[in-house]
C-alpha cells in the first residue's frame, strides 16, 4: 500500500521520535473492568460485552504515533470513543490498560507530580464546551493554567495579553465568557491552551458547538496558529469535512477501535471497510485525491509534458490536464516521479458516489 | 447509553396492554389480596411477642441513667468535660452576641441589619429587613427576636461551620456522599424530641443546648446543599482545570467554590431556614426567645404564642429574602467585578459601616433602649386576636357547625377510622408482604428489599400497632397533600398571579411553628386524628405545590409549542404533555410529602393523633428515654421504608447509571 | 490584595476569638450575698403563679431573679449543673428524685409547696345534675355508649391528659371492664380546647382533669368517683404490668419543691426563703386566673398577691 509512504512523506520534518506514542490502549467502564482484558470477552461486540457483564467498552486496544509538527485528527460519530481516547492521553480518564508516553515521558506510570507537570507545561486541552470559568474575566481565564503554575500576576497578565492579540481577542479582555458569543468564547479557551506554550494541543470537538460559518472561521484560526507556532496537535471531530481539511492524518474510530488510520488520501482513495467508504462517498474525490494518488509511471518519452506539483489535488490539475494535449508530469522536488493522463483524471472523478 | 437503558424501561408500560396486566394492575391485586386477608382472618394476626426484643427499652433507659450520673459525677471524665466545654462555649457566644446587640442599642441594631442587606443584598430585601424590624416593635416582641436571633447566629454558624467542609467532601466524593446520605436522613426524620434527653445530659440546658439540638437539624441541609453545589459546578469546567494541570486543591479553591457560590449562599439561607424551625423545641431546654414563648404561650396565653408565632415567620422571611437577595448579587459569575466596580463598593462599604457607627453613637447619645420597647400595638392587636380565638372557639358559629366539625367527622369516618382499623387488624403477614409486594412493584428489588428490613425492624421493636396507626394517618395526610399540592402547583404554575399568592402562603406555612397554626384546627376539628393530619398537610404541601410548579414549568416550550401545534387546547396540553412530562418532579413531591409528613408526626402526638408520635412526645416529658427512642426508630423505619417504596424505578434507573 | 483581605478576616476572627474569651471569663460571676437567682417556669398556669410569686417576693429582698422556661424533665440536669437554681411545683417526678436526689445528690428536696394536687375523672356538672348515677364510676356501667363520638365509634370516648401527666386511665378502663375507648387529645391546651368545647354545647363529655387548675373557677366540673385506694395501687402507668395495679383512685400528689444542690449550699438568702414558700390551692388559682384568665402581666400579678398577703410573705421571710 502507499498508505506508509505518502504519510510519512507528508512528514518530512519529523526529525527522530515521535512525539506522542499510544500504545494498546483500552478504556472499560464498569465493575471489574480490569478482568475484560485479555479474556474471550475483550473480543465480544459492544453490546454483547454490556449484556454479558455491564461494562461498557469506550476504547478497545488502540494504538498510534504522532509526530512533532502533525495534525492528527480522530474522528468517529459519537460514542465512538474519540472523546474518550483523547482524555486518556494525559490522563483524564485513567486508560483501564495500555501506554501512553509523551515527549519520552510514560505518562501511564507517572506520579502524581509528574502528570501535574506534563499537564502544565508539555499539553494543554481545548474543550467542546469551552470550559470556561464563568467568574473570571476573559484575561483571567486566559491566565488560569499560568496561575495554576505559581507565575506571578504581572508574568501571567502579560502572556495572557500577548496571547489575546494572537487571537484578536485584546479589546475583550475585561469581559466576562458569558458576554461573549460562542465562537469568541472559543477563541477564549483556544488561547487558555496556548498560553502556557505547550508542545501538545488536544482539542476535544472544539468547534462543533458553533455555527457552520464560525466554524470555519475557527478552523482557518486553527490552520493559521498551527503555521505560526508549529505544535502538534491531535483534532477530535465528528465531521469528516473538518477532519479533511486539517488533518496530516486521520484515524477513524468505531465502537471503540480504530478502523483506519491514514492520509486524507488514504481514506477517500482506499477506504478499509464499508464502514469508511460509507463516510466518504459524499466527499468529492478530485477534492482530496492529489495527483501522486493517480499517476503512473511515465512510459518512454512522456515525461514531457506541462509539470505540476505532486501534491496537487485533482480538481486543481483538472484545467491544465484538460487543456494539455500530453500527459502531465507530477514533480516533487523538480523531478518527475509520475505522469498522470486525461484517462486517469476522468477515472478519478468518475469514481465518485460509487 | 443511560438514555436507551431509560427508554427500554419504560417501554412496556407504553404498550397498550390492558391495564390488569400492567404493574398498576399487579399492585390492586396485591391490595385485594390484603383487603381479603383483613376480612378472613382480621383481628387473629398480631405481630407475635416472639418476634420482639422488648429488652431493648430497659437498655436505653439504664444507658441514659449512666450517662447522667457519670456525667454529674464531682470530677467527671475528660470526655464529659469536653461535652461541658463546648457547651459553655456555645453558651457564651450565644450571650455575647446578645450582649452584643444590647450594646448596639434599637438603633444600631436595626441599622446595622438593614445596611449589611442594603450593601449585599440591594434596596428590596433591606426594605423588607426593616420591615421586620419594625414588626418586632410593633409586636412586643423585640428583646425576644434579638435573643432568637443570636441563638439562630450562633446555630447556624456552627452548623455551616460543620456541614460545609463535610458537603464539599460529599460533593467531590461519592463514596463519602453514600455514607453520610443515611445518617442525615435520620438526624432529619427522627424527632428531636428523641435526643432532647441525651443532649441536655451532655450539654446541659441553655443556650448551649438549644444550638446543639438545632445543629442535628439544621447540618444535614447545610451539607446535603453544599455538595449539590460543588457537584452542580460544570464538569467540563473542572475538566479544564484539571487539564491544565490544577491540583485538586486549585481545582476546589479557584474552580469549585467560586463557581458554587450561590449555592453555598443558598445553603446558608437553607440552614437558616431549618434552624428557625427548631426555636420551639430549643425553648424547651433553655433557649430563650421567640421559642418559650410560643410554648409556654400555648398553655397560658394563645394570642401571645400566635404573636411569637408570627414575629418568627417574620424572621425567617426576611432573612430568607436578605440571603437570597445576598446569594444572587454577589454570584461571581453574574456580578463581573471590575476594579472600577470594586473601588465604588468599597466606598459604599464604608458609607454603610459609617451609618451603624452614627446609629450605635446617636442610640448612646439619646440614651435609646437597648431593645425597642416604648411603643408597641401588641395589646391593639391581642383585643382582635382574641376576638379571632374566641370566635373559633365557640362551637355553636356556622364556621364549626355546618364546616369544619362536620369535614373533620367524614374524614375521621370515612379516612382515617377505616384505614386505621385495615392497617392494624390485617394479619401482620398480610401487610407485610403486601406492603414489600408494592415496593417491589414500584421500586425494584432492592428497595423491597430495604422496605422489608426496615418493616421488620418496626416489629421487632414491639411499634408493629402503633406504626400501622401512623402508617394509616400519613396514608391521609399524604394522598391530601398529593391532591392539594398538584391542584395548587398546576394551577400556580399556569398562571402568574396564583404563584405570586401561593409564595407567601408557603414560605407562612413552612416557617410558622405548627403549634401555632394548629392552634385553630384544635378548636375547629373533632377530636381525633384529623388535627395532626391538617398540621402535616399544611407543613408538606409547600413543598409539593413547588415541585409540582417548577416540573411544570421547566416542560420544554418545544414540547409545548408541538402540541398546541397540533390544536390541543390548554387542558390538552397540560394533561398530556405538561404532567407526563413533569411526573419525574411530581414523584418527587410524593416521595418528599411523606417524609415531611412523617417530620410533624410528633406535633400530630402532641394534639390527639397518638400512635407513634404519643410515643415519642412520652419519652421526652415521662422521662421514658428508651419508649421515646424505640417509637422514634419506629418513624425512621417506617420513613426509610416509604421513602424507598416511592422512589420508584426511573429514580432506581438513573442511580445505577450514575 | 487577596492576602490582605485574608489578613483583614483572621483579624476580625482573632478580635471575635478575644472577645468570646473576655464575655467567658467575665460569665464565670461570683455569688455573692443574694446575687441571681433562676427560677424554674413551667409551662402551666400554677407554676407561672408560683414562679412570679416568689420572684416578686425575692427582688424585696433585693436580689435579682432570672427566669429559665425549660421542660419538667430535662429541668434536672439544669438543676444538676447549677444553671438553674431551683423548681417550685414539682408533681412527683419520683424516677428523677431517685437518680438526682438520692444517687447522685446533685438536687435536693425542697419540701411541699402547700398546694396538693388531685387527679380524677371529672364530668360537667350539669351532665352529673341529669345522670346522678355518674356520681361513682359504677354508674357509667352500659352508658359508655352517651359519650361517643366519629373517633370512638361506637365505644364512649374518655379524653385522656397531657402526655407528659402522670396517668392510668387506658389502665383503669381496662380493669374496670368500662366500654371506653381511651383517646389522648394531646397537650393541656388541646385537651381544654376539647372538652370546653362540649361543655359549651352542653354535651356528655368524661376526661381527665385535676386540681388546683384556674379554670376550675370557670366551669362547673364534678368528679366519678373511682374506686377506693388500696395498698400497692400505683398511679403511674408508665411502667406497664397488670392493669389491676391500677385499679383504684388517684392519690393526692403533694407538689413537691425542688432545690439544686449547689444553690443549697451556696448560702444563699434566698434559699431558706425559697424553702419556707407554701400557700394554698385557693391562693394559686386566684394568681394564675389573673394570668392565664386576665391576661394581667405576670409581675404585676406577683407583686399583686404579694401586696395583698403580707402575714404569708413575712411567714416566708422569716419576720
Amino acid at each position: 500500500m502507499s498508505t506508509s509512504t505518502t504519510g510519512a512523506k507528508r512528514l518530512g520534518s519529523s526529525s527522530g521520535n515521535p512525539l506522542i506514542r499510544a500504545e494498546g490502549i483500552w478504556k472499560i467502564f464498569g465493575k471489574n473492568a480490569d478482568r475484560v482484558i485479555g479474556t474471550a470477552d475483550a473480543e465480544l461486540s459492544r453490546a454483547e460485552l454490556r449484556t454479558k457483564t455491564g461494562c461498557v467498552a469506550a476504547v478497545r486496544n488502540v494504538s498510534f504515533e504522532v509526530w512533532p509538527g502533525e495534525v492528527f485528527v480522530v474522528m468517529g460519530l459519537s460514542g465512538s470513543g474519540k472523546s474518550t481516547l483523547v482524555r486518556t492521553l494525559i490522563r483524564l480518564i485513567e486508560p483501564t490498560a495500555g501506554r501512553v508516553e509523551i515527549d519520552g515521558h510514560d505518562v501511564t506510570q507517572a506520579s502524581r507530580d509528574e502528570l501535574l507537570q506534563l499537564r502544565r507545561h508539555t499539553s494543554s486541552m481545548v474543550f467542546q464546551h469551552f470550559g470556561l470559568l464563568a467568574h473570571r474575566s476573559v484575561i483571567d481565564n486566559v491566565a488560569f493554567g499560568l496561575e495554576v503554575q505559581g507565575k506571578s500576576k504581572a508574568e501571567r497578565l502579560a502572556r495572557a495579553g500577548e496571547v489575546l492579540k494572537l487571537v484578536g481577542l485584546e479589546d475583550a479582555a475585561n469581559q466576562f465568557p458569558n458576554e461573549l458569543s460562542g465562537g469568541m468564547q472559543q477563541r477564549v479557551g483556544l488561547a487558555r491552551a496556548f498560553a502556557v506554550d505547550p508542545k501538545v494541543m488536544l482539542y476535544d470537538e472544539p468547534f462543533s458547538a458553533l455555527d457552520p460559518l464560525i466554524r470555519r472561521d475557527m478552523q482557518d484560526e486553527v490552520i493559521r496558529l498551527q503555521h505560526e507556532t508549529g505544535k502538534t496537535m491531535v483534532f477530535i471531530t465528528h465531521d469528516l469535512p473538518e477532519a479533511l481539511r486539517l488533518g496530516d492524518r486521520i484515524a477513524i474510530m468505531r465502537d471503540g477501535r480504530v478502523v483506519q488510520l491514514g492520509t486524507p488520501e488514504d481514506l477517500v482513495g482506499s477506504p478499509a471497510d464499508d464502514y469508511v467508504s460509507n463516510f466518504v462517498r459524499d466527499i468529492p474525490r478530485s477534492h482530496v485525491l492529489t495527483l501522486r494518488w493517480i499517476m503512473r509511471e511515465p512510459a518512454a518519452g512522456e515525461a514531457d509534458g506541462p509539470t505540476l506539483d505532486v501534491s496537487t489535488t485533482v480538481r486543481n490539475a483538472v484545467p491544465v490536464i484538460a487543456a494539455s494535449e500530453r500527459p502531465v508530469c507530477a514533480v516533487e522536488n523538480g523531478r518527475v516521479v509520475g505522469v498522470v493522463d486525461k484517462e486517469a483524471v476522468l477515472m478519478a472523478i468518475a469514481g465518485e458516489g460509487d | 447509553m443511560a438514555v436507551a437503558g431509560a427508554a427500554a424501561q419504560s417501554l412496556p408500560s407504553s404498550l397498550p396492554a390492558p391495564w390488569w396486566r400492567g404493574r398498576p394492575g399487579a399492585a390492586v391485586l396485591v391490595v385485594a389480596g390484603m383487603l381479603l386477608s383483613y376480612f378472613g382472618w382480621k383481628h387473629h394476626w398480631a405481630w407475635p411477642a416472639a418476634l420482639e426484643w422488648n429488652s431493648f427499652s430497659p437498655h436505653l433507659d439504664r444507658f441514659q441513667a449512666w450517662l447522667s450520673n457519670n456525667r454529674n459525677l464531682p470530677h467527671p471524665n475528660i470526655a464529659f468535660r469536653i461535652f461541658n466545654g463546648f457547651a459553655n462555649f456555645l453558651d457564651d457566644l450565644v450571650s455575647w452576641l446578645t450582649r452584643l446587640f444590647y450594646y448596639l442599642k434599637w438603633s444600631g441594631t436595626t441599622a446595622l441589619g438593614t445596611l449589611v442587606v442594603l450593601r449585599f443584598g440591594g434596596r428590596k430585601a433591606a426594605l423588607g429587613t426593616l420591615a421586620a424590624f419594625a414588626s418586632f416593635a410593633t409586636l412586643g416582641l423585640w428583646d425576644n427576636s434579638v435573643q432568637t436571633f443570636a441563638l439562630m447566629f450562633a446555630a447556624v454558624g456552627m452548623s455551616l461551620a460543620v456541614g460545609m467542609p463535610l458537603g464539599v467532601l460529599a460533593g467531590r466524593s461519592a463514596t463519602f456522599n453514600r455514607a453520610i446520605t443515611p445518617i442525615l436522613d435520620a438526624m432529619q426524620i427522627v424527632p428531636a424530641f428523641a435526643y432532647l434527653m441525651p443532649v441536655v445530659i451532655l450539654f446541659s440546658v441553655g443556650p448551649g443546648a438549644a444550638v446543639v439540638t438545632t445543629m442535628i437539624y439544621a447540618v444535614p441541609p447545610a451539607i446535603r446543599i453544599t455538595a449539590l453545589g460543588i457537584r452542580g459546578v460544570a464538569p467540563n469546567t473542572v475538566e479544564a482545570a484539571t487539564a491544565l494541570g490544577a491540583t485538586r486543591w486549585q481545582v476546589l479553591s479557584k474552580v469549585q467554590l467560586p463557581l458554587a457560590r450561590r449555592m453555598l449562599l443558598l445553603s446558608v439561607n437553607q440552614t437558616i431556614l431549618f434552624a428557625l424551625s427548631m426555636v420551639v423545641i430549643a425553648g424547651l431546654i433553655g433557649g430563650t426567645g421567640l421559642g418559650d414563648a410560643v410554648t409556654n404561650g400555648l398553655y397560658t396565653d394563645p394570642a401571645f404564642a400566635i404573636f411569637a408565632g408570627a414575629a418568627i415567620v417574620i424572621m425567617a422571611i426576611a432573612l430568607d429574602r436578605a440571603t437570597e437577595a445576598m446569594a444572587n448579587r454577589t454570584d461571581p459569575a453574574q456580578r463581573h467585578l471590575t476594579a472600577h466596580k470594586a473601588h465604588v463598593l468599597r466606598a459604599y462599604t464604608a458609607a454603610c459601616a459609617l451609618v451603624v457607627v452614627a446609629a450605635v453613637v446617636l442610640g448612646h447619645v439619646f440614651g435609646a433602649g437597648t431593645v425597642w420597647s416604648r411603643w408597641t400595638a401588641q395589646d391593639w392587636l391581642r383585643t382582635y386576636v382574641q376576638r379571632a380565638l374566641d370566635y373559633i372557639q365557640n362551637p355553636g358559629t356556622f364556621l364549626f357547625r355546618n364546616l369544619t366539625n362536620p369535614t373533620g367527622n367524614f374524614l375521621v369516618q370515612h379516612g382515617i377510622q377505616p384505614l386505621r382499623t385495615f392497617f392494624i387488624e390485617t394479619p401482620w403477614p398480610a401487610t407485610f408482604a403486601g406492603l414489600v409486594l408494592i415496593a417491589f412493584l414500584l421500586s425494584g428489588l432492592r428497595r423491597a428489599a430495604i422496605a422489608a428490613a426496615m418493616l421488620f425492624i418496626v416489629g421487632l421493636v414491639g411499634e408493629w400497632a402503633n406504626a400501622m396507626d401512623t402508617f394509616s394517618q400519613v396514608l391521609v395526610a399524604t394522598v391530601l397533600t398529593v391532591i392539594v399540592g398538584l391542584a395548587i402547583g398546576v394551577w400556580a404554575a399556569e398562571s402568574r398571579t396564583v404563584s405570586r399568592v401561593v409564595r407567601p402562603v408557603n414560605d407562612v406555612l413552612q416557617t410558622l411553628p405548627q403549634l401555632v397554626y394548629i392552634i385553630p384546627f384544635i378548636y375547629l376539628m373533632p377530636v381525633s386524628g384529623v388535627p395532626g393530619v391538617v398540621a402535616s398537610v399544611l407543613y408538606a404541601s409547600p413543598v409539593m405545590i413547588r415541585l409540582v410548579q417548577r416540573g411544570i414549568e421547566d416542560v420544554s416550550p418545544e414540547s409545548v409549542e408541538a402540541a398546541t401545534s397540533f390544536g390541543a387546547t390548554r387542558a390538552q396540553v397540560l394533561l398530556k404533555v405538561k404532567i407526563p412530562l413533569a411526573r419525574d418532579a411530581i414523584m418527587l413531591g410524593v416521595n418528599q410529602a411523606i417524609i415531611m409528613v412523617l417530620a410533624v408526626v410528633v406535633i400530630g402526638g402532641l394534639v390527639g393523633s397518638g400512635a407513634l408520635g404519643y410515643e415519642v412526645a412520652q419519652g421526652l416529658q415521662r422521662n421514658a428515654f428508651g419508649q421515646g427512642v424505640i417509637a422514634s426508630i419506629a418513624i425512621l423505619a417506617l420513613g426509610i421504608a416509604l421513602d424507598r417504596v416511592t422512589q420508584g424505578r426511573g429514580a432506581a434507573g438513573a442511580r445505577s447509571e450514575s | 490584595m487577596r492576602g490582605r483581605k485574608l489578613a483583614a478576616v483572621a483579624g476580625v476572627l482573632a478580635v471575635g476569638a478575644a472577645a468570646v474569651l473576655v464575655v467567658g471569663s467575665a460569665g464565670a460571676r461570683s455569688k455573692a450575698s443574694c446575687g441571681t437567682v433562676t427560677l424554674n417556669e413551667q409551662a402551666w398556669a400554677g407554676s407561672t403563679a408560683n414562679t412570679y410569686v416568689a420572684k416578686a417576693v425575692l427582688e424585696g429582698m433585693g436580689c435579682k431573679v432570672k427566669i429559665t422556661q425549660i421542660a419538667e424533665i430535662p429541668v434536672y440536669q439544669a438543676l444538676a449543673n447549677g444553671k438553674t437554681d431551683a423548681v417550685l411545683e414539682d408533681w412527683q417526678h419520683v424516677d428523677q428524685y431517685k437518680q438526682y436526689i438520692s444517687k447522685q445528690h446533685t438536687v435536693v428536696a425542697g419540701g411541699p409547696n402547700g398546694v396538693v394536687g388531685h387527679i380524677g375523672w371529672y364530668i360537667p356538672t350539669y351532665l352529673m345534675k341529669a345522670h346522678p348515677e355518674f356520681a361513682t364510676w359504677k354508674g357509667l356501667k352500659g352508658k359508655e355508649s352517651l359519650f361517643k363520638s366519629p373517633e370512638s365509634g361506637s365505644q364512649g370516648m374518655f379524653l385522656g391528659g397531657d402526655p407528659s401527666y402522670v396517668q392510668k386511665d387506658a389502665q383503669l378502663i381496662q380493669a374496670l371492664g368500662l366500654n371506653f375507648k381511651f383517646v389522648s387529645v394531646g397537650a393541656e391546651p388541646a385537651q381544654v380546647a376539647r372538652w370546653s368545647q362540649l361543655y359549651k354545647q352542653k354535651k356528655a363529655v368524661i376526661f381527665y382533669w385535676y386540681t388546683p387548675q384556674y379554670l376550675n373557677t370557670e366551669y362547673q366540673l364534678s368528679e366519678v368517683k373511682l374506686p377506693p385506694r388500696f395498698k400497692g395501687c400505683q398511679d403511674d402507668a408508665k411502667s406497664g404490668g397488670n392493669v389491676k395495679q391500677y385499679k383504684c383512685a388517684y392519690d393526692n400528689t403533694i407538689i413537691e419543691k425542688v432545690f439544686s444542690k449547689k444553690f443549697a449550699g451556696g448560702g444563699s438568702p434566698a434559699y431558706p426563703v425559697l424553702k419556707r414558700f407554701s400557700w394554698s390551692n385557693q391562693d394559686q388559682e386566684i394568681v394564675a386566673k389573673w394570668i392565664a384568665g386576665d391576661h394581667m402581666n405576670p409581675d404585676k400579678a406577683g407583686k399583686k398577691w404579694v401586696a395583698a398577703n403580707k402575714a404569708k410573705v413575712n411567714k416566708w421571710l422569716g419576720k
